[in-house]
């Protein structure tokens, strides 16, 4: 019996240090696949929690993201290994809360989006409330690996004063994956596929009259002829990648993950038959190459996005129906983001250090306006997990990062823009030209009861932002929950 | 897969202006000489205005974002009637909507309405 109890105790800790470790972000894009998402755990692990996200900025650094949250949440999470060949996992999760003064942006999922949203200069504090989804199946055929997922998202965000914005989002994601053992190498192929639509609206109830909803276009410009009262929208769009991959079966020796990504989203105007306003495109491809054995791993990674954004020419109405006349090319965005980094783990302690460069071109053809910035970024993780007794264990992850400028420019034709805009466009500027510096640690205890597979969890994170304009960002996390 | 994502990369326009060429024209005039007015030349898209002056004889050319405008041409043409006689007078020409989308010279013509 005592035995058994051992081991069930051993089996809890080591499933939690495979599912948890710092090691995870290493193999993390080459685990997008499915096909090696099924086989990259020997251990089952299940966890229900409980927890809560707070955020808080002194001054939101992106107005149009707000100035922090408050999320609590519910959410299971499942990864089951049926057999030495199979293996499903899935999630469940519902988070409701508010987000605390947004401004400049009335659509939901702004950092997919931008710039492309509904915005007006008044803003507030918005509702969210989001259900997420996932479940994926991995097996072996042969001498194949094959899996398949599936994520999905629905969101809706809402402001219950004047301006009452509304977005309502389903995000559908699959993916398709294979992977097979060739020598001493596992080689992976995944094809991704992503459904997005969101309806957006704003209404107003007050006597006190409207507002101007704009629909932005860029670095502070707009769409004048739909803007003001056209509020009711929806977008259309979604996208295709492809993930490629080759790992060391063994864990030792070069690794190489590709991701090239193609995604799409058009903003049409319900009241006007669907007319198509703007349509942006996102291009990225990202590529990390390393080599790791057991204990150690180092690796460079370099991220492009391009986005790239079209506005269509409305032509004459007709009966409420506008054609598109044409299409011009007016917002380009080119964002690079490279790192050299390297990881080492020693029993308890694993670190990982990174030291980066990214770098964000922001334009608008004409009138011309540019946005540009460059920084320098290093980062220090580190993880001590421990079991202290055969109940108990703890994980503690701590953090410390620096993000430096190197070149900031910023071109705008003030002279022909309302004050409310050109404010906007400030606040953007002084926060991308910033320095920031990040402290952030959180703990976890898990307790495994000794006759049982069950466990049970808390976890407390803080991280502290300071921003060189003079304000800050604190974010707490909290979270209890049973594992099993 | 790749061919798929070739495929969907996305083909930038960045031929973003053209040359619109608009002409006065009148049933009155047999041949108009000189124009001197100003044209206010308004994209009802963006609202932006160009103004201009630079007439060459009927004939206005000036280069514009491509997209639908509002034109209104205000001022003074000299021009010869059907019998040859030579007249002064005020006009107003005006479109609430004409295309120059076209990524080549977009030709487009507009009445003059005589103010006297």
């Amino acid at each position: 019996m005592g035995t058994s109890l051992q081991t069930m105790a051993t089996e809890a800790d080591s499933a939690l240090i495979e599912h948890t470790i710092l090691a995870r972000e290493i193999t993390a894009d080459a685990e997008r696949n499915p096909a090696l998402h099924g086989a990259a755990y020997r251990s089952s692990f299940s966890q229900l929690a409980l927890g809560i996200d707070m955020q808080h900025q002194s001054e939101a650094f992106v107005q149009q993201l707000g100035s922090g949250y408050t999320l609590p949440y519910a959410g299971v999470d499942t990864y089951l290994r049926l057999s030495p060949r199979t293996a499903v996992w899935g999630s469940a999760s519902y988070t409701t809360g508010t987000q605390k003064e947004v401004r400049w942006n009335s659509t939901s999922d702004y950092e997919l989006l931008q710039p492309y949203v509904l915005a007006d200069s008044l803003g507030g504090d918005t509702h969210r409330e989001r259900y997420a989804f996932s479940g994926g199946y991995a097996t072996t055929v042969g001498s194949w690996l094959a899996g398949a997922e599936m994520l999905f998202r629905a969101e809706q965000e809402y402001r219950d004063y004047d301006p009452r914005m509304r977005g309502v989002v389903t995000d559908l994601t699959i993916r398709l994956g294979a992977g097979r053992q060739l020598n001493s190498y596992l080689l992976g192929a995944a094809f991704e596929c992503n459904i997005y639509r969101q309806t957006n609206s704003v209404t107003f109830y007050s006597e006190e009259g409207v507002i101007p909803e704009y629909q932005m276009t860029g670095l502070g410009t707009e769409y004048s002829r739909f803007s003001g009262d056209k509020r009711s929208l929806y977008y259309d769009g979604g996208g295709v990648a492809l993930l490629l991959s080759a790992t060391p079966a063994d864990h030792n020796g070069m690794y190489a993950d590709l991701m090239l990504g193609e995604h799409r989203y058009q903003r049409k105007l319900a009241e006007y038959n669907s007319m198509p306003l703007t349509t942006l495109y996102s291009e990225q491809a990202a590529l990390t190459l390393g080599w790791r054995n057991s204990q150690w791993a180092l690796f460079a990674h370099a991220d492009y996005t391009k986005r790239s954004g079209d506005e269509q020419i409305g032509g004459t109405s007709d009966a409420r129906y506008f054609p598109t006349i044409g299409t011009l090319t007016m917002y380009k965005h080119q964002l690079l983001d490279a790192y050299l980094g390297a990881f080492y783990t020693q029993g308890s302690l694993s670190m990982m250090l990174r030291g980066g460069y990214q770098s964000s071109n922001e334009k608008y053809v004409y009138p011309e306006r540019q946005l540009n910035y460059s920084r320098a970024y290093g980062e220090l993780k580190a993880q001590w997990i421990k079991a202290t007794s055969r109940q108990l264990s703890l994980t503690v992850n701590t953090r410390a990062a620096y993000e430096g400028q190197l070149t900031h420019k910023i071109y705008m034709p003030y002279a022909n823009m309302k004050s409310s805009f050109i404010e906007m466009v400030n606040h953007t500027y002084r926060y991308a030209k910033a320095n920031y510096t990040h402290f952030g640690a959180n703990v976890r205890s898990d307790y495994h009861w000794s006759n049982s597979p069950y466990g049970a969890f808390a976890k407390l994170g803080v991280d502290l932002t300071l921003c060189s304009v003079g304000e800050h960002q604190t974010t707490l996390q909290g979270a209890i929950g049973i594992t099993f | 897969m790749a061919l798929v994502l070739f495929s969907a990369c996305h083909q930038e326009e960045n031929t973003i202006f053209t040359t619109a060429s608009i002409t006065l024209v009148s049933n009155e005039a047999a041949n108009i000489g000189r124009v001197q007015a100003q044209a206010q030349i308004t994209n009802v898209n963006t609202r932006q205005t160009t103004t201009t002056a630079a007439f060459n004889g009927a004939t206005l050319q000036v280069e514009l974002l491509r997209g639908a405008y509002e034109i209104l041409i205000e001022g003074v043409a000299t021009y010869t009637d059907a019998n040859g006689t030579e007249h002064i007078r005020q006009f107003r020409a005006q479109t609430d909507y004409v295309e120059l989308a076209a990524m080549d010279t977009n030709v487009t013509t507009l009445n003059m309405i005589f103010l006297d």
